[in-house]
């Protein structure tokens, strides 16, 4: 078969449909990875205007531009815009349409997940540009702190608007941070061992790893807190128990860890980009991933020092102060081998190159300026001035946006398959990178003059006003080089001529391919075995086209690609992906309806919508796989392969794994509430404690030991013995809900409430999958009957038995230390 | 997925120690908790915490510089020891506060 003719057969399998249909219907990474930058780039444009809003407001002192009320919406909403609806899908759309051509395979993980979470982050999205338009926005601040935040302070619609649409919109984001870790981990080329990978592979790895263990502490805090608002149940209102600190905790628990989301695959695009530019190999491969690695985790220790002012002992300050300035380190590990990677390299001043040398000079700064409010003292005197915005700038402007604009313009030839004509690009540089340092370089010193944050107006005589109005003309100067920018994209996309294949000289796979992509990425799938394939072999493109790899021959007429050994990269198993489909479009829209119900509070909506969710993931999860066995497959260079549907692992127990390390991180930040309400907040104990009994003891212990044990019994009955363990558990459960039938009156009973609601919620996730199990296995689905989706169930199961256990030991173990007149019981 | 682990157990070990000593602290240092240890043992005990971490943390240094059973990428082991010892330094100059700052004021 010649290259033409097989191109041909595998854009018939993999192409999209034409047309407007193919945006609903596409599960490409390809299509939707576009999708995702067009969309956050929307998104960055409208955050961006209100920054302008801000400037203008802000130029003068006694500004009547805006009044206070609609002042709070724009700064509120720039920052929602900006962090969530920008930074996160945009990292996001740049990792779904990089990660598989880099990695040598052909799609995604999950490529309905991949769609799903699109239209998740559409819908989300539409609902917070509602609320801007119709003037009922957020307006307190984008970490909506309460009491401000909460009935007391924002009793409008408002602040459910944030709860529950960015909520709605984080579903984008665990999403994509599942099927990225999956990816990274098992649908790599064939030979790629985790040492031969990527860099930027790292990168996108330990960022959706960090996305998976930060954002659940972000999503239990808004349902919380919406639960509050809506149901009064009061975990934040200090007259009933609660404490309105948990929320910090619970916020800066992501907050923190996200400012590292956002930086961390930019420096993954930079770890790309730099050798390229500089002619040369990544110095200090090894020190680089271990940076990442530990930048990674790092992050996770320093989230109160996001709260240095509000009275935690000197003891801890003093931890959380250690901690920040620590990581300082791994991030000049990495400064250090990009400086040294152009050291030794011949770095060429290409664009790319010129905003890489606008990231570093942006991004120290801001790290050292990071490093000074790490300080507690220092801090003390800074902390909600505006010092800390021009801080927060140079990090995330200068670590995320200015590596992005390197990323944009490195990759742009992929992307439209253009010559990259860069002239009007340049300018655009000089405009944002001046224009930015005006604004915001002063802007430190304003700080330290005492401007604080978030203030709608000042008053002259301060000392302020030159800073504010250099900064406000400087703001539109940098303003218009970022729609410099754009014109640049859509004349390079529109008029530049036709370009040669990797224009850059690069090692990488995703050069390894004809510009713009096909929509199978790879002709065959190369068998790797080094970091820079294209380098060491520059022939392997035309090889890959012409079938010389693995899966080169398309007749067997369907979406396939590989798997492989985590860490040696030997091929595993077929994986056989679905054609296109409309479907995931419209499981977000139900899904949208139940965040709609919640947020009009039209509740008779909400149990319609997750009814409709629940036979939707059905129907999904029931197209998977075949009842025929087809035992090994050829696939290529005198490999044969089963197919993912007779394995143990399929890539559907990757997933479910993954899923709940940030399902368990939900519940581990549910139980680390617990603890804080009951060691901090005043106001506790309650006028008394649920004391479960024997009886309800006995029912959980029996149903605990019958439902996981009953998933490993390889007879009918163990299924059966299995959902009686679950109902026995679900009993036992509900009947702790009994013991504290007012969820409104004290923290405690709303935090019982939660408990045993999370438990009952698994617990029936778990029965409906033992019983679609079993129905699969009547039909006689191969997956079904070959083990793999066992297991899936089995982890389900075991995992719903646990937490409904260890909820039911947390709600009983206050009335066991009171009777034992332990810890300020009644 | 061991080489995986590996490579993210020691600076996981790091953040869980922090997590502890810390959260210990929070309890040492409530009005309900704080009472059931006798005065002045709170700090004694935040010091036996945090050595323990370390403690921890040099043991998995000193185990993962032995041979892997499987055999180790050699790139993947390098960096794995590198965040080993990063995380050892961690714990010391973390936790040090138990000893050097006012307790629960």
């Amino acid at each position: 078969m010649t290259a033409l003719r097989r191109h041909r057969a595998l854009t018939r399998v993999w192409a999209s449909d034409p047309g407007w249909r193919g945006w609903c219907t596409t599960v490409s990474h390809t299509d939707l990875g576009r999708m995702f930058l067009t969309v956050a780039v929307f998104f960055f444009v409208t955050g961006g205007i209100l920054a302008m809003l801000i400037r203008a407001q802000l130029a003068s002192p006694r500004s009547a531009f805006v009044g206070p009320d609609v002042y709070n919406q724009l700064f509120t909403m720039h920052g929602v815009l900006m962090m969530f609806l920008f930074a996160i899908p945009l990292f996001e759309g740049l990792a779904i349409y990089l990660l598989p051509k880099m990695l040598g395979t052909r799609d995604l993980a999950f490529p309905r997940l991949t769609a799903y979470g699109f239209w998740c982050y559409v819908f989300g999205g539409a609902m917070m540009i509602f609320s801007l338009l119709a003037g009922i926005a957020p307006d307190s601040g984008w970490f909506m702190y309460p009491p401000l935040s909460s009935t007391l302070g924002a009793p409008g619609i408002n602040s459910d608007f944030w709860l529950i649409g960015i909520t709605f919109v984080e579903i984008s984001a665990i999403s994509a941070a599942v099927e990225l870790t999956v990816t990274v981990l098992r649908y790599r080329a064939p030979g790629m061992t985790l040492s031969n990978m990527p860099i930027f592979a790292w990168y996108v790895l330990v960022t959706a790893v960090m996305i998976l263990t930060g954002f659940p502490p972000l999503i239990l805090g808004s349902v919380l807190l919406e639960l509050e608002r809506a149901f009064g149940m009061p975990f934040f209102q200090v007259a009933q128990g609660g404490d309105a600190l948990l929320w910090q905790h619970l916020f800066w628990l992501f907050g923190h860890p996200e400012v590292y989301i956002i930086f961390l695959p930019a420096a993954g695009a930079i770890s790309t980009i730099l050798p390229v530019m500089a002619r040369t190999r990544l110095m200090g491969y090894g020190w680089i991933v271990a940076a990442s690695v530990s930048l990674g985790v790092l992050s996770f220790g320093l989230w109160v020092h996001h709260m240095f002012t509000t009275g935690i002992p000197h003891m801890g300050l003093a931890f959380f102060s250690a901690a920040s300035t620590l990581v300082a380190v791994p991030t000049a590990v990495q400064i250090f081998a990009w400086i040294g990677t152009l050291w030794r390299g011949r770095p060429r001043l290409h664009l790319p190159m010129l905003w890489i040398l606008a990231f570093f000079a942006t991004f120290v700064i801001g790290g050292l300026t990071g490093v000074m409010v790490a300080v507690v003292p220092f801090d003390w005197q800074a902390h909600d001035t505006y010092f800390i915005v021009a801080h927060l700038h140079y990090v995330l402007v200068g670590g995320f946006v200015f590596p992005m604009l390197a990323a944009l313009y490195y990759w742009m030839p992929h992307f439209i398959g253009r010559k990259p004509y860069f002239k009007l690009g340049t300018t655009a540089f000089w405009l944002i990178f001046t224009g930015f340092h005006g604004t915001f370089l002063l802007l430190h010193v304003a700080g330290l003059l005492g401007m604080r944050r978030r203030i709608d107006t000042f008053e002259a005589g301060q000392g302020w006003e030159v800073i504010n109005i250099i900064a406000s003309v400087m703001s539109f100067v940098m303003a218009i080089g970022f729609a410099l920018v754009l014109i640049d994209v859509i004349l390079n996309a529109v008029i530049a001529v036709r370009g040669s294949r990797n224009p850059w000289r690069a090692g990488t796979l995703d050069w390894a391919m004809p510009t713009p992509a096909a929509a199978y990425n790879f002709a065959s799938l190369p068998h790797v075995t080094s970091r820079e394939p294209l380098w060491d072999d520059p022939s392997l493109p035309a090889a890959l086209a012409r079938g010389e790899g693995y899966l080169g021959d398309p007749a067997r007429q369907r979406r396939e690609t590989l798997t492989v050994e985590p860490a040696t990269g030997a091929p595993r198993y077929i994986v056989v992906f679905p054609a296109n489909t409309a479907f995931p479009m419209g499981m977000a829209a139900i899904t949208g309806l139940f965040f709609l119900g919640l947020l009009t509070k039209i509740y008779w909506l909400v149990p319609l919508a997750a009814a409709g969710v629940v036979a939707c993931a059905l129907r999904w999860a029931w197209t998977l796989g075949t009842r025929r066995p087809e035992g090994a497959l050829p696939v290529g260079r005198g490999v044969s392969l089963p197919t993912a549907s007779e394995v143990a692992d399929p890539p559907g127990w990757w997933g479910s794994l993954f899923l709940l390390v940030a399902d368990g991180t939900f519940y581990g930040s549910l139980l680390f509430g617990y603890a804080f309400l009951w060691t901090i907040a005043p106001n506790w104990p309650p006028p008394a404690y649920a004391e479960p009994g024997i009886w309800l003891a006995a029912l959980a212990a029996a149903g605990a030991i019958f439902a996981p044990l009953g998933q490993r019994l390889n007879v009918p009955a163990g299924v059966g013995a299995s959902v009686l363990g679950l109902l026995a558990l679900g009993i036992a459960a509900a009947g702790v809900l009994r013991l504290a039938p007012d969820p409104t009156r004290h923290a405690y009973d709303a935090t019982l409430w939660v408990l045993m609601g999370y438990g009952l919620l698994h617990l029936a996730v778990a029965l409906l999958m033992t019983l679609f199990l079993a129905a699969r296995r009547r039909a006689g689905f191969v997956s079904a009957l070959a083990g793999g989706e066992a297991r899936i169930v089995r982890l389900w199961v075991d995992y719903g038995t646990l937490v409904t256990v260890v909820s039911g030991l947390a709600a009983g173990l206050p009335g066991v230390l009171g009777s034992l007149s332990v810890g300020g019981a009644p | 997925m061991t080489a995986i682990l590996r490579l993210s157990g020691p600076i996981t070990l790091w953040l869980a120690g922090f997590c502890a000593v810390y959260g210990l602290h929070g309890l040492l240092c409530s009005s309900r908790w704080g009472a059931l240890v006798a005065p002045g043992t709170g700090r004694a005990l935040l010091i036996v915490a945090a050595l323990a971490a370390v403690a921890a943390q040099g043991a998995l240094l000193a185990a993962l510089r032995r041979p892997h059973r499987g055999g180790d990428d050699p790139v993947i082991r390098k960096a794995t020891l590198i965040l080993a010892a990063t995380a050892l330094v961690a714990s010391i100059w973390t936790l040090l506060p138990v000893a050097v700052t006012s307790h629960c004021l």
